[in-house]
């Protein structure tokens, strides 16, 4: 009998998407961190305040290794053995999507860390507005970012045949994953231009997107029954 | 458990994006032994088993296993399911992927070590999956439907692409196993089918075209094959396929006449052998 709980797969499945997408993990914490470095040294304290917008596209980029497991499974037939011992479509998704979760967490505590190190080692102050900025935008943007990537890059790897390369959905999942993230920047660009909100409201703007994007999330995940037929989880070979 | 395992399917239809595949599939088994199933590609044999395993939800008639109904909790304990792709997980070593089909199965340390050593794959315990051969992988994949003991199990193709010693091998363990399950093994191979199989299902055009025992199939040319210990002229004049005297017969009741005739006029008969294969009649 499979586990009635998915979660009972999540520590693996974390170690095989840590294993398998490591590049991108480590990919994700150390430009981070440079970039990071980077902006800390040009400009001080009002350039460091750019890196928390930076942060969610590279979540998204460093969390891909969960959509590579959950496509390789696809293909490999992992996924048909997963339904075969009783494992829902929505289970599989799940126990995907938080792992891409688990992974964002690790990038963003050595980004965000190393970030404010690098503030205290360079004599660089640390700012409320940058604490308000990681703490209201970049850490949920990043959390909202990744789930969105992973839950459209499942049900398109689903839909869609194999193929490898940048023209599939592996390849071309990391552009639409930050797009929320780069549509949020423009908003709030937009509106701070027209003078429309202050800085405070800006951070509700983007926690309202970010609302936005979880409860999309949770819509998609809840209908993965409804929305996808059990044989396109199946390998196409 | 096994005493009391079945399935059964009345009038299955079954597809993929509503496309019908399976069409009223009905047929009953209770009996342990080795059900081979064949059919030409595409005739619908992965689709039947998919059904029979739960990944697919019939679009209509029956199925019950061990008189429980498919979406049945009880009947999910009872089946095996062993697809014709590898089904293994990346980024594992072949312990650890082993780890992975427990947890799923609810199986404990103890099978782990247990199978490791059944399916003699200890040695490539800390290797990645990504390291072995093709035939070390499809071992590695059998291994899982001996984690726990259940009372059906659902075989695609377990020994496509493996060289003939480990198909020999799986073969050899699955025949074990069949003493006490059911096993519904899906072959293109007829020589194999014939080697194990006790009974045989054949689909064509997702029709369920033939249920029968193997051994009550004839061949429609019952072909014997005669291997001499030297020439003889009692079997000059015999068409020949490599070594063996070809001499077509009624039947099988007809073979023991046939060795006493020739013994009786000088041939000294190293090896009779049935040449044909009934099987291939299925197919043409």
């Amino acid at each position: 009998m499979a586990p009635e709980n998915p979660t009972s797969l999540f520590p693996i499945t974390i170690r095989r998407a840590f294993t398998v997408g490591r590049f991108f993990v480590l990919y994700g914490m150390v430009v981070s961190v440079l970039v990071s470095v980077a902006l800390s040294f040009s400009a001080g304290p009002t350039s460091s305040t750019t890196f928390p917008f930076l942060l969610p596209i590279f979540s998204v980029l460093g969390s891909m290794g969960a959509l590579v497991v959950f496509t390789n499974d696809r293909v490999k037939g992992v996924l048909e053995y997963l339904l075969a011992y009783g494992m829902s479509p929505r289970g599989i998704f799940g126990n995907f999507l938080a792992t891409g979760l688990v992974l964002t967490s690790l990038i963003l505590a050595v980004a965000v860390g190393g970030s404010l190190a690098v503030h205290l080692a360079l004599g660089i102050p640390i700012t409320l507005q940058l604490v308000e900025l990681l703490a209201f935008y970049a850490i949920p943007m990043s959390y909202a970012s990744t789930a969105f990537a992973a839950s459209v890059g499942m049900f398109w790897t689903s839909l869609s045949s194999p193929r490898t390369g940048m023209n599939s959905p592996i390849g071309l999942v990391p552009f639409v994953g930050i797009l929320p993230a780069l549509g949020t920047l423009g908003l709030l660009t937009v509106l701070a231009t027209r003078g429309v909100y202050s800085s405070n409201e800006l951070v509700l703007v983007a926690l309202g997107v970010v609302g936005v994007i979880a409860l999309v999330v949770a819509l998609l995940l809840s209908s993965t029954g409804r929305l996808l037929r059990r044989e396109q989880l199946l390998s196409p070979l | 458990m096994s005493a009391s395992a079945s399935i059964e399917c009345r009038s299955l239809s079954a597809g993929y994006a509503g496309n019908r595949v399976l069409e009223d599939v009905s047929f009953r088994i209770d009996e342990p032994a080795i059900y081979v199933l064949l059919g030409p590609n595409g005739a619908g044999k992965t689709t039947l088993l998919r059904v029979l395993a739960g990944i697919l939800e019939p679009y209509g008639g029956e199925i019950r296993v061990s008189g429980a109904p498919i979406g049945d909790p009880h009947r999910r304990d009872q089946v095996h399911y062993l697809s014709h792709t590898d089904g293994i997980p990346d980024g594992l070593t072949v312990r650890e992927a082993l780890e992975f089909y427990a947890r799923v199965e609810r199986a404990g340390a103890s099978d782990v070590e247990r199978v490791l050593d059944l399916l003699e794959i200890r040695a490539l315990g800390d290797r990645y999956l990504s390291q072995l051969s093709a035939g070390q992988r499809k071992r590695v994949s059998i291994a899982r439907v001996f984690l726990r003991e259940r009372a059906v199990y659902l075989l695609d193709e377990p020994t496509s692409n493996l060289d003939p010693g480990v198909a020999s091998e799986i073969r050899a363990l699955i025949l074990n196993l069949s003493r006490e399950k059911i096993v519904i093994y899906s072959s293109h191979n007829l020589f194999e089918a014939r080697e194990i199989g006790r009974y045989v299902l054949t689909i064509k055009g997702g029709r369920l075209t033939l249920f029968s025992r193997l051994d009550a199939l004839r061949s429609a040319h019952f072909v014997i094959g005669i291997r001499a210990l030297g020439p003889s002229d009692a079997l000059t004049g015999l068409a020949r396929q490599g070594d063996y005297y070809l001499r077509e017969l009624n039947g099988p009741e007809d073979v023991p006449e046939l060795i006493r005739d020739l013994e009786a006029r000088g041939v000294r008969i190293r090896e009779v052998r049935e040449m044909g294969n009934p099987l291939e009649d299925l197919f043409t």
